[in-house]
């Protein structure tokens, strides 16, 4: 009956610290990003939910039934120090690069294919071999007209990268037509910013 | 005889309709930089060694070793890397702006990471969750550090 009851007390701790998991527990850490913008995160469970905004700003949760503890904050320069290698590892962002068209047309301005001339260049300094090429146009004339368009555009575009030497199995070549403006215009409005051609090198 | 094919018929067709939904999978993201020993497992459980530029599509899960790092860069600019022992699946990834399909679902399963948000989380916040087995997080930019323990 002793015995029995010791197995039951020790069942029961056992238990508990699976439930509180104590070997295990979440940190998050907000950080400024390159260009000094900081972002905010909600760190949240069914016990609670915390706001961390600033920079250095850290919250530790230490199981899924426990709420996130109150914010605390950490030196920026200590944070840098520890991840370092962690941080460092963070691929670069990829390059967009923006092609401009004449009007109704699949040919660039001529800033535009000054500038299309250096992309192998880049795709080759980023050992890049996923690139996307994707083709937009202005509100000028019906959508399946601009749908058209845009996959003329990106079409020609990627062709002109492949007589560049650039492989064509590394580019994604797709087309938005008028759906993705990078300025929104009312329906028939001619927009040079719109009549465009994005390459992402990754 | 016929009674045979038939049901030999029933079983191809389920067997070849997942294949074929794994095969249209598209891609998500790639890997920029691997150091040390690095394993992605697909959703059908294949595993392979990551190398660079390799693709990473929906489902996988990346998996690092001791002394061991790796850096993926999403289709969206968002970036997570992977610091040694660390283990994260991709749950669901959708960025397809001008259908308005914007998903982002990341389970940080163990390990330490670092993550940059990209275009997902200026789209549509709502749609961008970071999973811990301890917690959600919503984020609404930009870098961050997540560990679990």
């Amino acid at each position: 009956m002793n015995n029995c009851k010791k197995n039951s007390i020790f069942v029961l701790f056992v238990t508990l610290l699976v439930l509180s998991g104590c070997c295990r527990q979440t940190q998050v850490i907000l950080l400024p990003d390159q260009d000094g913008t900081v972002g905010a995160v909600t760190v949240a469970n069914k016990q609670g939910s915390v706001d961390i905004n600033k920079s250095g700003e850290s919250t530790v949760v230490a199981n899924a039934l426990s709420a996130p503890k109150k914010p605390t904050q950490l030196s920026i320069e200590d944070v840098h120090k520890q991840y370092s290698e962690l941080l460092a590892t963070l691929p670069d962002q990829p390059k967009h690069i923006l092609l401009y068209f004449l009007s109704g047309s699949t040919q660039l301005t001529d800033k535009s294919m000054e500038l299309l001339l250096t992309v192998p260049a880049l795709i080759e300094s980023k050992d890049s071999q996923h690139i996307s090429v994707i083709g937009h146009t202005d509100r000028t004339g019906d959508e399946e007209y601009n749908l058209r368009l845009s996959t003329k555009r990106a079409q020609a575009i990627t062709d002109m990268l492949i007589g560049q030497g650039v492989a064509r199995e590394f580019m994604t070549t797709t087309s938005h037509g008028e759906e993705n403006p990078l300025v929104k215009t009312e329906d028939n409005v001619a927009e040079i910013k719109n009549r465009r051609v994005e390459i992402i090198v990754r | 005889m016929g009674k045979i094919l038939k049901v030999l018929c029933f079983f191809a067709i389920f067997t070849l309709i997942p294949a074929t939904s794994y095969s249209s999978l598209a891609t998500v993201g790639v890997v920029k930089s691997v150091t040390g020993k690095v394993t992605v497992t697909n959703a059908d459980n294949s595993s392979s060694a990551a190398y660079k530029n390799m693709k990473i599509f929906e489902g996988d899960t990346i998996k690092t070793g001791a002394s061991s790092s790796v850096g993926v860069l999403f289709d969206d600019d968002s970036a997570v890397s992977f610091g040694p022992n660390s283990s994260m699946k991709v749950q669901e990834f959708m960025f397809n702006p001008v259908e308005k399909n914007l998903s982002f679902v990341a389970r940080f399963l163990h390990g330490s990471f670092s993550f940059i948000s990209g275009q997902l989380v200026k789209l549509a916040p709502e749609k961008v969750r970071l999973e811990t087995p301890d917690a959600t997080l919503g984020v609404r930019g930009t870098k961050l550090i997540i560990t679990v323990e």
